[in-house]
């Protein structure tokens, strides 16, 4: 099992949900986050006061898929997350070794 | 559901343990339990209100006439019985125990306040009611403060009733312990509480909660979001949301029945330092208003229908020195509303709308006043549309008050952004009613948009002010949700808020706005990812429009160009209902806006706005302004005198303010947001424009043309405007031999300034 991190635009978190609902993705867990990668910060003047804005809001989602299924998954969450400029993100898949339904005690495979 | 099915209840109870008592007497005591022992019932169930999940709270009296071990056998045989069947909560002691007890507990003294004979000795009980209610009384200086402090934690631990969206009906703040608090102040004598204010709120309450203990067969107080459905229905409310806004509703009169006894509690009748005054020392600080024991009060023999904008004042009044209304002038006001004499013209004087905005500015101390004109009924008087948002619920997690409320914590948090726009105003008023289009399956920002264009014309906007305020109330989850669902590289983004925002005015007080009404919405549904987002589309935006936001300087009549050549002193004065329009065309000099500042601030005339401008060798101001509470009568030629005298010497105008500002001191007030002093060196030819956006207070434009004056720097002209409680002076100066100031002199202005407005 792969847990597969998703950092994106906060506008594309919609077209991302959307794709991977009909990917069959049926769960997956979003949060708000700040960061920058290599398009670093920028820096805004208003009113002859500068200020920096280092830290560029994101959105990190997470999708918990089958071994067999992270890849694809991945490939629908680029696919609908890119817009082609600086800032898209990124996507990484990390192993996972087990995964457990609270409701039901399910494991493995069977609770994702 | 209801008191009767609750004191049959408690009756019940009572004919049980009166059969066990006698029972258990009888087989243990060997008495027929009149004499010396007796059973009481304290708490609730003394008050004869059982709900299905209540504890038993009982008190078994006794006069140590019996061996140790007959008196447990008895206690055992009457109470194993009911352990069955009911949770117990029960105590053995003497008079004396009992007095001990209620000494070192308070818990305990406030049981047995409500103490009742079920069985035994009535004499016995008698006694013992009579020791604890003599105590209470007595001790009443040293006890309530300990209520208030228990009070204050059990508030913190439960939270608001009337908002959370799950709340404890017993202990939460507003909840039935607090009206049992309220009852024991009125036993305690030291303050009459018309405790039947509340008594619908009680009943609403007690059938809540016994109707909670029975659809969930459990005695928990908490009422779970998922049971609130089940509940609503039980008692026939029409849904959940319906019985939540009543519980609100009931939640927030007790809660304002209890802040206003704590404070006649702490202040009636007495002076700053909690002595008893024999007589009420009054100060006035407003026309018609005075404060009195640290209460806003009417002024005795006032005629409402003379001055109908006094409610108004009394709020705005109240609101800005941080103190409460008195019950009384509140009555006053609402018998003025219902007769018709306190009934504003429709649009409303200048002075009833810039007294709204000073009330609605005045942040956290508003919100105290604003329960009082919503408990008290007088805001639907001025603003009938805020009747169907009272206590409007809003059942999910992403709001923490009730529709009204939330407004209300809006325009709070809007007075902290008063110095970031260039018109305060429009922001507090759009603050306190962006959502008054809720209630109604219709989208509430398209409804709002049509409801507050009315009501902004009736309170004297002017038609361009109403658009706006449109604008505002159409579009304040604008930004928001496109800086969170849109792209903001994308020049379609900001060409779509472009679109529908026509100007950098409007686009500051939307971002205000939208800053605002997320901080009120609570963490849910505002963070600083969100914060940050909106911010950057702001920027984008900002970058994309056109314009200024700077107040332009005033143009001249031919009139007065041709006055200005002349370079003689003339006054011209005109009288209004609320005050004074003046003209002054006098022969310039550095300090002269100063110089008439302090003039008009020594004759106690407060400046609403100034427009001066320098044409060749004079300056032509114009002035409104209002006098201050009891200020003497002005005529052009009193004023024409003040100024000349103030030419040849402006040390006894200064020595006034002096002793004017000292006066005012004494004054309580709020606490305020520190002055926003901003420098641009582009925004005009030939001169430095000094924007100076500030709390309103006496003398203000005084001291900021004197320190521009010590400066060593001219005025050229100036613009001044009073929106409210908030005043914001855009001035246009030079050096004294012309040209706009360098950055360092800027600086050295900038902190003249900063010093001067401390």
């Amino acid at each position: 099992m792969k847990l597969i991190t998703a950092i994106l635009k906060p506008f594309k978190l919609d077209d991302v949900k959307t794709a991977l609902q009909a990917h069959g993705v049926t769960g997956m867990t979003v949060s708000e986050a700040s960061g920058f990668g290599r398009q670093k910060g920028h820096t805004e003047v208003y009113r002859g006061a500068e200020y920096t804005v280092d830290l560029v809001p994101k959105v990190r989602l997470e999708v918990l898929a089958d071994d067999a299924d992270a890849d694809s998954v991945v490939d629908v969450i680029v696919k609908a997350a890119s817009t082609g400029s600086i800032g898209d993100g990124k996507v990484w898949i990390t192993p996972v070794d087990q995964v457990v339904r609270v409701r039901t005690g399910e494991r493995g495979p069977d609770a994702i | 559901m209801g008191t009767r099915e609750r004191r049959e209840r408690s009756n019940e109870s009572d004919r049980s343990l009166l059969s066990l008592f006698y029972a258990a007497a009888k087989e243990h005591l060997e008495i027929g339990g009149d004499k010396g022992i007796a059973l009481a019932a304290v708490g609730g169930y003394g008050r004869g209100e059982l709900s299905p999940g209540s504890d038993l709270d009982i008190l078994i009296l006794h006069q140590e006439q019996f061996p140790q071990e007959r008196l447990s056998n008895f206690v055992n045989a009457l109470l194993y019985p009911l352990w069955d069947t009911h949770k117990v909560d029960h105590s053995v002691r003497t008079r004396d125990e009992t007095s001990e007890a209620s000494n070192s507990d308070l818990k305990v003294a406030l049981g047995l306040l409500d103490i009742r004979l079920v069985a035994g000795d009535p004499s016995l009980v008698a006694a013992v009611q009579r020791d604890i209610v003599d105590s209470w009384h007595k001790n009443s200086r040293a006890r309530l403060p300990e209520l208030k402090a228990s009070m204050a934690l059990r508030h913190e631990r439960a939270g608001e009733l009337a908002y959370l969206l799950e709340p404890d009906i017993k202990e939460a703040r507003g909840g039935l312990r607090d009206i049992n608090a309220l009852r024991a102040i009125a036993l305690s004598g030291a303050v009459a509480v018309p405790l039947e204010r509340i008594s619908w709120a009680e009943s609403t309450l007690n059938n809540l909660r016994e109707t909670l203990h029975t659809t969930t067969a459990r005695n928990k107080d908490r009422l779970l979001f998922q049971e609130q459905g089940k509940v609503a229905s039980a008692l026939g409310y029409a849904d959940a949301d319906a019985m939540m806004s009543e519980v609100a509703h009931a939640a927030r009169l007790v809660d304002y029945l209890l802040e206003y006894t704590w404070h006649l509690l702490e202040h009636k009748g007495r002076d700053g330092l909690g002595r008893f005054l024999r007589r009420p020392r009054t100060i006035s600080v407003a026309k018609n208003i005075s404060v009195s024991s640290k209460e806003v009060v009417i002024d005795p023999l006032v005629s409402i229908g003379d001055d109908p904008v006094i409610g108004l004042r009394v709020a705005a009044t109240a609101a800005q020195l941080g103190l409460p209304i008195s019950l009384e002038t509140c009555a006053l006001i609402k018998q003025s509303l219902i007769s018709g004499e306190g009934v504003l013209p429709a649009p409303w004087p200048r002075e009833a709308r810039e007294s709204l905005i000073s009330l609605i500015g005045a942040g956290e101390s508003m919100v105290r006043i604003f329960e009082v004109l919503d408990q008290e009924e007088i805001i639907f008087g001025w603003i009938p549309e805020w009747r169907p948002l009272r206590s409007l619920a809003q059942r999910n997690a992403l709001h923490r008050h009730t529709v009204d409320r939330h407004m209300v914590e809006t325009a709070v948090y809007a007075a902290t952004l008063t110095r970031k726009v260039h018109r305060p105003d429009l922001l507090l008023f759009a603050a306190l009613f962006h959502d008054i289009g809720k209630g109604n399956v219709e989208d509430h920002s398209d409804r709002g948009e049509r409801l507050i264009a009315p009501l902004a014309a009736r309170v004297g906007f002017s038609s361009a002010d109403v658009i706006t305020l449109q604008l505002l109330v159409k579009y304040h989850l604008l930004l928001s949700a496109t800086a969170t669902r849109r792209d903001l590289d994308d020049p379609a983004t900001i060409a779509s808020i472009i679109d529908v925002i026509p100007d950098l005015n409007t686009l500051e007080l939307l971002h205000a706005l939208s800053v605002a009404d997320g901080e009120a919405t609570g963490s849910a549904g505002w963070s600083d990812w969100k914060a940050t987002l909106v911010s950057d589309l702001v920027w984008r935006v900002r970058q994309a429009m056109s314009g200024s936001l700077l107040a332009e300087p005033p143009a001249l009549s031919d009139e007065q160009l041709l006055l200005a050549q002349n370079g003689v002193l003339r006054v011209e004065l005109l009288k209004h209902p609320s005050g004074y329009s003046i003209e002054i065309v006098s022969p310039d000099k550095p300090g002269l806006l100063s110089l008439v500042a302090g003039v008009l601030n020594s004759l106690r005339l407060d400046v609403k706005s100034a427009r001066t401008k320098t044409h060749g060798p004079s300056a032509v101001m114009y002035w409104i302004v209002t006098p201050e509470a009891h200020a003497p009568e002005i005529t052009e030629v009193d004023l024409r005198n003040e100024i000349v005298k103030a030419f040849e010497d402006l040390k006894p105008v200064e020595e006034k303010l002096l002793a004017r500002a000292k006066a005012y001191a004494s004054i309580p007030s709020i606490p305020v947001a520190p002055p926003e002093i901003i420098f641009l060196n582009d925004a005009a030819t030939d001169a430095t424009v000094i924007e100076v956006r500030s709390h309103d207070r006496p003398g203000l434009l005084f001291r900021i043309g004197s320190a521009i004056t010590q400066s060593k720097v001219d005025i050229r002209s100036a613009i001044v405007t009073t929106l409210g409680a908030e005043a914001i002076d855009t001035l246009y100066v030079t050096e004294l031999n012309g040209g706009a100031l360098s950055g360092q002199r800027a600086q050295e202005v900038t902190s003249r300034l900063r010093l001067a407005l401390k």
